[in-house]
């Protein structure tokens, strides 16, 4: 049921809320009313897959911070993700996968950069993706191997129900191309462009910020991979991460300006972990080794 | 950890990709360049269709098939270097220049020119999108291959560029005279602006250049009205 607008008056107002499915319109017909015929309905066809690959890509963005906010309750890095977290995050994974299998048809080859910008989830995938790599693994995933995952992804989704749900969450993939061809080889994948990756990378500062802060302020040290003596801080992950960037050059020739938002975002963010490294040096000691906060006891079952 | 978070080689391919890119923008943009150049040529040349009577017609589209002929040799040169990339990728860059050439291949085959041996040109003669492609030698509305051609938009666009262009035509050549000119046009204007209203434009650039064609339309009504006002209609043009 669609609602109306009204006027100050109150009266209904006209031509709000979806339109009434195009009324054909009695049009004098000419010499080249035809032609116009014959355009629109490819114009129509454009415009009707643009909207579904739109939709498919809001869900696929909603999925994917869905995501990220369950990778925000983990507290540390580990092999493995605590096994409620890794579950919400397949079942998340697999929802996203039947919708990229379900556009994936519609963005081969020419129309993978038609539809670009209707593709923006692919950026937040690349986000949530990254991030759980990181972590798992304390590094950042390359786009060759993303690319392999987004494209599994595409596959398992279109295998018919049963036989899905490999383990998409987990990155570590053989090389890519290979393996590809032994689930549905026929099935269209969606690729990763290098926007993409790059963008996804960007915005992966911001929730290893995140997570710094968070694991920083609960468990009371930085976030650090295990068993060593000296394991390498997020903070050090961080100023890696803020060098790629500040040393690669500006995509796009440098008028680029999500590329310069980004870069600066991500400039703020590196410069909130290293602020929290210096915290944890100069004050961290005062607390007790291992102090907890209680309030944190309840929601945060430890991992195994 | 041993590994670092970031492999040295993840780095590298980065900047040597972001690099090539950046390099093939570039040339890109010197192919456009030169495109650009004929097609402001080309438009210029055109200008001066608004103070030339119509008997003089065949001589500057003489010349502006010249400018045209500069405009399909840089077109083929850009189609062969864009067909190597991803069509969509890029074709923000020239989109806006296709349109402009496109154009100008519309007006003046409209105006009569660009006849041949098997089709003498004749004025009000209206080029199809694959006509187009012909006279540019690419490909037009390529769906299943990534390659250079003309999409339905930039046709489409182009032919808004000529309505626009023809409005005003049509109250210059009453000024010199021609009134049939003006009615002709008029009745053109008509007929495309109904075929335009054949369409469902969703709200992008499309839908905001249809909308200028009603102006462009009352513009050349007002131009008949004065004119039959004042029985300056040619009796035949007026049927």
């Amino acid at each position: 049921m669609v609602g109306f607008k009204r006027d100050y008056q109150g009266n209904a107002k006209k031509h709000h809320g979806p339109k009434p499915a195009a009324a054909p319109k009695s049009t004098v017909r000419n010499a080249y009313t035809p032609m116009f015929e014959r355009l629109r309905d490819e114009l129509d066809a454009h415009h009707d897959r643009r909207d579904r690959i739109g939709k498919a890509s809001r869900d696929v963005t909603a999925l994917s911070k869905k995501i990220i906010f369950s990778l925000q309750r983990v507290r540390q890095i580990d092999a493995s993700l605590p096994q409620d977290i890794q579950a919400e995050v397949d079942s998340r994974l697999a929802e996203i996968a039947k919708l990229l299998a379900s556009i994936a048809p519609e963005v081969q080859d020419i129309n993978r950069y038609r539809y670009s910008r209707s593709l923006f989830c692919l950026e937040e995938l690349v986000e949530a993706l990254t991030f759980s790599h990181y972590l798992k693994t304390q590094t950042l995933v390359d786009q060759a191997h993303l690319a392999q995952v987004v494209e599994d992804l595409a596959r398992q989704g279109a295998a018919p129900e049963d036989e899905v749900m490999a383990d998409a969450g987990a990155t570590p993939v053989p090389g890519p191309g290979e393996q590809a061809g032994q689930l549905a080889a026929e099935a269209p994948v969606i690729g990763i462009t290098q926007e993409d990756y790059l963008y996804g990378v960007f915005d992966l500062t911001g929730e290893m910020m995140r997570f710094a802060t968070t694991t920083s302020a609960l468990t009371g040290r930085m976030a650090s991979g295990d068993g060593q003596d000296e394991p390498r801080t997020i903070v050090e992950d961080m100023h890696d991460l803020g060098s790629l960037f500040e040393m690669l050059p500006h995509a796009g020739g440098g008028k680029n300006v999500t590329w310069e938002n980004k870069l600066e975002v991500m400039r703020q963010s590196v410069q909130k972990v290293e602020k929290l490294g210096y915290d944890r040096t100069i004050r961290g000691s005062e607390r007790p080794k291992g102090w907890i906060p209680d309030l944190t006891t309840d929601d945060q079952p430890n991992s195994p | 950890m041993a590994t670092p978070m970031i492999d040295p080689a993840l780095f590298e391919q980065l900047k040597s990709k972001i690099e090539t890119d950046t390099k093939t923008g570039k040339e890109l943009d010197q192919i456009l360049d030169d495109l650009n150049q004929h097609i402001a040529f080309t438009q210029g040349l055109f200008s001066r269709i608004h103070s030339t009577p119509r008997s003089k017609y065949p001589s500057l589209l003489g010349q502006v098939e010249e400018g045209i002929r500069k405009e399909i040799e840089s077109v083929g040169k850009l189609s062969q270097f864009a067909s190597q990339y991803p069509y969509y990728k890029y074709n923000y860059k020239w989109t806006r220049m296709n349109q402009d050439a496109i154009s100008t291949v519309l007006l003046c085959t409209w105006l009569g020119g660009m006849g041949s041996e098997a089709r003498p040109g004749e004025l009000g003669r209206l080029l199809t999108l694959e006509e187009v492609g012909e006279v540019f030698q690419v490909p037009v509305n390529l769906k299943d291959q990534d390659a250079f051609h003309v999409t339905i938009e930039e046709y489409l666009l182009a032919l808004i560029n000529i309505v626009d262009e023809l409005s005003r035509l049509a109250m210059n050549s009453v000024t010199l005279g021609d009134t049939a000119m003006a009615v002709q046009i008029s009745s053109f204007i008509k007929d495309l602006h109904a075929g335009f209203q054949v369409l469902n434009l969703k709200n992008d650039i499309l839908r905001k250049r249809v909308d200028s064609i009603k102006y462009a339309v009352k513009k050349v009504e007002d131009v008949v009205y004065d004119l039959s006002l004042r029985n300056l209609i040619p009796a035949k043009a007026s049927e």
